[in-house]
């Protein structure tokens, strides 16, 4: 008897069984882009069990956070490994979530009857970024300390509300150890159990509707014709299996070779050291707004740049509701032009943030 | 003749200075409740509309920023006179205090009546000193005026007379940026300078700034900013100014370098060396110090005295022990720096040897300082405690780069296992999909 076989007798698997045997993924020519999402959440496990164990030595003061990462990396058995793992796979979660939020954008996969898998995942993806803001403060050092001390003064900048969110995000008016506790609170409870459960629903409705078929590889169809399928277990979840190798492997070779850097340790009294700048995956934003004149017809540009990027945050997540053409299976070339002028403007001015002074 | 330019004004200039008048007793009234403020008089409208710049200068320079003017003070409390009349001939009555343009003892004496007086100088700048009437009495300066010499230079001449701004002020020509080139108006002037003698009789040298200007201290305040480095003033005073004696030169540096100074005390050196410091590392062109100084050989300080090379000269070959040692514990210094910098750069947490390298650094200075006994036994102690703190790092340089290597090792076993299990993975997705190529297609047609 198999453990199968024992768990059947107890609870009845015979629901669970057939979905898997039944469940097949759509075979064309785009089908690569599917792994993206499998990858992303690989890189959500990594950095659960790799923050886990970042817990049993941190600590959140001001006091000693900076030092408590000093000893995780330098003391603790295999400690550095740890940390690097946990840096490097939050970037490259963010730049893979960025790559299947476009991808899924250009193939137009959020349509009809899966919106509400697109609202999951754009929530979630402005949830990892809250995790990589969160994140960047807790080792206290220099560079992460002053960066928030600037992305904490752009939420400041959001009108009427922008002064309590300071207050708020900071724990008083300046960056300190208030902030610290703040943010390791946000990024080890409030956003993780947020996470989970959009993950949950996310997943859920991935695995309910299956994989979407791209609108021109649809409509070459003819009426009847159904898509040939690749069995999603074990055909599907092996080649997943095999990305996700890939991924330990870039994932281990960077820890090795390009650890992350501790800098020094905050302090409050230092002169603001020059190039400070956020995190790559923030760098366009902050670009954008430092570009944005002081005044715009008499608005303050700051408030303009974050109201502006508010309202793009809303358009994104309402995008399903936004492109009827896709929804009734038309092709949508005006939300092409969209998806595509975004990558383009998000690469660029990253590029260009990166190598301003 | 100039004084009697009310007579010659404008209606309109007649007008305005009128207005002054007019104003001048309601300002008068809120002095009493209020902080000084800038007196309005009839002086600067009169001297503003001169053509003679030598007159309308004073007008102009009094309407900028002025610490006097700032405080309250007009033209009368210098010069006398009276700033209500509106005739220049009563304005310079001699009836109404005028004196003119103060100059020599006169001028110090002006600037003395407010700047010695303890309780007035209280109202104003209460943190400010009251005696440099009395150093400047005592300065080179001062007793050559007292002698009949009006060449030398008084209050105004560093200060100048009009648009006096605050010694903290970056524009005042007494700030410590600027002191250098005060002072060479007139020390690197040849042809004012011509007749002075130094106390042996020798021609007062003007080359005192162009070397200045070669210095470390030049360098450190005008490149580095650092205000704290040492001007003409800070070696031979300002207004008790006058050059260091022979005896003195050693207390002139060690006001800076104390512990220096304590050594060289010490030292076997300091009856010989009739100019103390200034015998190696000279006056005005002080050069970086450097540890190849110390030598009897080429470049040397030691040369003057000492012979290289000659086996019954102790003190060049003391001078070679101290510079060898010093030079071995940089060197080593220097090497475990980069090593500690190649594997911090590689991950690798070093900030207790860096530490460590900041105390080896520490031991590196103080045998410099030490060296100024010109003993090499105590340097000898202190550089082979540095030598020890070094050894520390270079163990746990070793150790780093030990770790290093087992990383990547470590890595590129589980980069290989990781490949044949991809491999293997492959292998069995191609098997499965030979199987089942793909299942529930509907043909078309």
């Amino acid at each position: 008897m198999t453990v199968l076989d024992w768990l059947d007798e107890r609870v009845d698997l015979r629901g669970v069984r057939h979905f898997v045997a039944e469940k097949g993924v759509p075979l064309h020519a785009q089908k690569a882009w599917y792994y993206l999402g499998g990858m992303t959440l690989f890189l959500f496990v990594v950095q659960i069990f790799t923050g886990i164990l970042l817990l049993l030595y941190y600590r959140p003061s001001a006091a000693e956070a900076y030092e408590s990462v000093q000893f995780i990396v330098s003391e603790v058995e295999f400690g550095w490994l740890i940390r690097n793992l946990h840096s490097w796979s939050a970037n490259l979660l963010i730049g893979l979530a960025f790559a299947h939020f476009f991808s899924v954008f250009f193939l137009k996969s959020y349509r009809k009857p899966r919106e509400l898998t697109w609202v999951s995942g754009v929530l979630l993806l402005f949830l990892m970024l809250g995790f990589g803001f969160s994140g960047y403060l807790l080792p206290w050092n220099e560079l992460a300390f002053f960066a928030t001390k600037v992305g904490t003064g752009i939420a400041g900048a959001v009108p009427l509300v922008g002064p309590f969110a300071l207050r708020l995000l900071r724990g008083g008016d300046d960056v300190t150890g208030a902030t610290l506790s703040r943010f390791y609170g946000l990024h080890v409870a409030v956003l993780p159990a947020i996470t989970t459960a959009l993950v949950a629903v996310h997943l859920l409705l991935v695995q309910r509707q299956g994989m979407s078929v791209p609108i021109g590889v649809e409509r070459r169809l003819r009426p009847g014709e159904r898509l040939p399928q690749m069995p999603f277990f074990p055909n599907y979840i092996l080649r997943d299996v095999l990305a996700w190798y890939v991924v330990i492997a870039v994932l281990a070779a960077l820890a090795a070779f390009y650890p992350w850097e501790l800098g020094t340790k905050a302090d409050s009294f230092a002169p603001v050291p020059a190039g400070i700048r956020p995190e790559w995956y923030f760098l366009a934003t902050f670009h954008t707004l430092k570009l944005i004149p002081s005044h715009v017809l008499g608005i303050e540009g700051e408030h303009l740049g974050v109201v502006g990027f508010g309202m793009v945050a809303i358009v994104l997540v309402l995008i399903p509701f936004l492109d009827r053409r896709a929804s009734r299976g038309e092709s949508s070339r005006l939300f092409t032009l969209l998806a595509a002028l975004g990558l383009l403007y998000l690469v660029s001015f990253t590029i260009i943030g990166h190598f301003a002074k | 003749m100039p004084f009697n330019v009310w007579t010659r004004m404008s209606a309109r200039r007649r007008l305005a200075g009128l207005c002054l008048l007019v104003a001048m007793p309601v300002g008068a009234s809120r002095a009493i409740a209020q902080p000084p403020q800038p007196a309005a008089n009839g002086c600067i409208a009169c001297h503003a509309a001169q053509t003679d710049p030598r007159l309308s200068a004073p007008a102009a320079l009094f309407t900028q920023p002025d610490v006097h003017r700032d405080n309250g003070f007009g033209c009368v409390d210098c010069h006398g006179g009276s700033a209500s009349a509106t005739e220049a001939r009563v304005a310079h009555a001699a009836t109404q205090g005028f004196k003119g343009k103060p100059t020599g003892q006169a001028q110090v004496a002006t600037c003395a009546r407010c700047h010695s007086d303890a309780a007035l100088m209280r109202r104003y700048a209460p943190r400010q000193r009251v005696d440099q009437a009395t150093e400047y009495a005592a300065s080179v300066h001062g007793q050559r005026l007292a002698n009949g010499d009006h060449n030398v230079a008084t209050c105004a001449s560093c200060h100048h007379a009009h648009g006096i701004r605050r010694v903290s002020d970056a524009k005042s020509p007494v700030f410590p940026t600027n002191v250098a080139n005060t002072c060479a108006a007139c020390h690197a002037d040849t042809k004012r300078m011509a007749g002075y003698t130094l106390s042996g009789g020798a021609a007062l040298p003007t080359r005192q700034h162009a070397d200045y200007r070669q210095s470390v201290h030049y360098t450190a305040l005008t490149k580095r900013n650092d205000l704290s480095a040492p001007t003409c003033n800070d070696c031979h005073g300002n207004h008790g100014a006058a050059p260091p004696g022979v005896g003195a030169v050693t207390n002139v540096c060690g006001t800076c370098h104390a512990v220096f100074a304590q050594k060289f005390a010490a030292s076997v050196h300091q009856p010989i060396f009739d100019k103390g410091c200034v015998e190696c590392h000279g006056n005005h062109a002080v050069a970086a110090p450097s540890d190849q100084m110390l030598t009897a050989g080429a470049g040397g300080a030691c040369t003057a005295c000492h012979t290289a090379g000659d086996a019954s000269d102790k003190g060049a070959a003391a001078a070679d022990t101290l510079r060898t040692g010093i030079a071995r514990l940089k060197t080593e210094i220097d090497d475990a720096g980069s090593l500690i910098r190649r594997i911090r750069n590689a991950g690798i947490e070093v900030s207790n040897e860096q530490l460590a390298l900041r105390e080896a650094g520490t031991k590196l200075t103080l045998a410099r300082t030490e060296m100024h006994r010109f003993e090499v036994a105590p340097v000898e102690a202190i550089l082979a405690d540095g030598m020890k703190v070094v050894e520390s790092v270079d163990r746990a340089g070793a150790k780093g780069v030990a770790e290093l290597r087992f990383r990547r090792r470590g890595l590129a076993a589980s980069l290989g296992a990781i490949l044949i299990f991809v491999v293997a993975l492959g292998l069995k997705i191609r098997q499965l999909d030979r199987r089942d190529p793909g299942h529930g297609a509907t043909p078309a047609g």
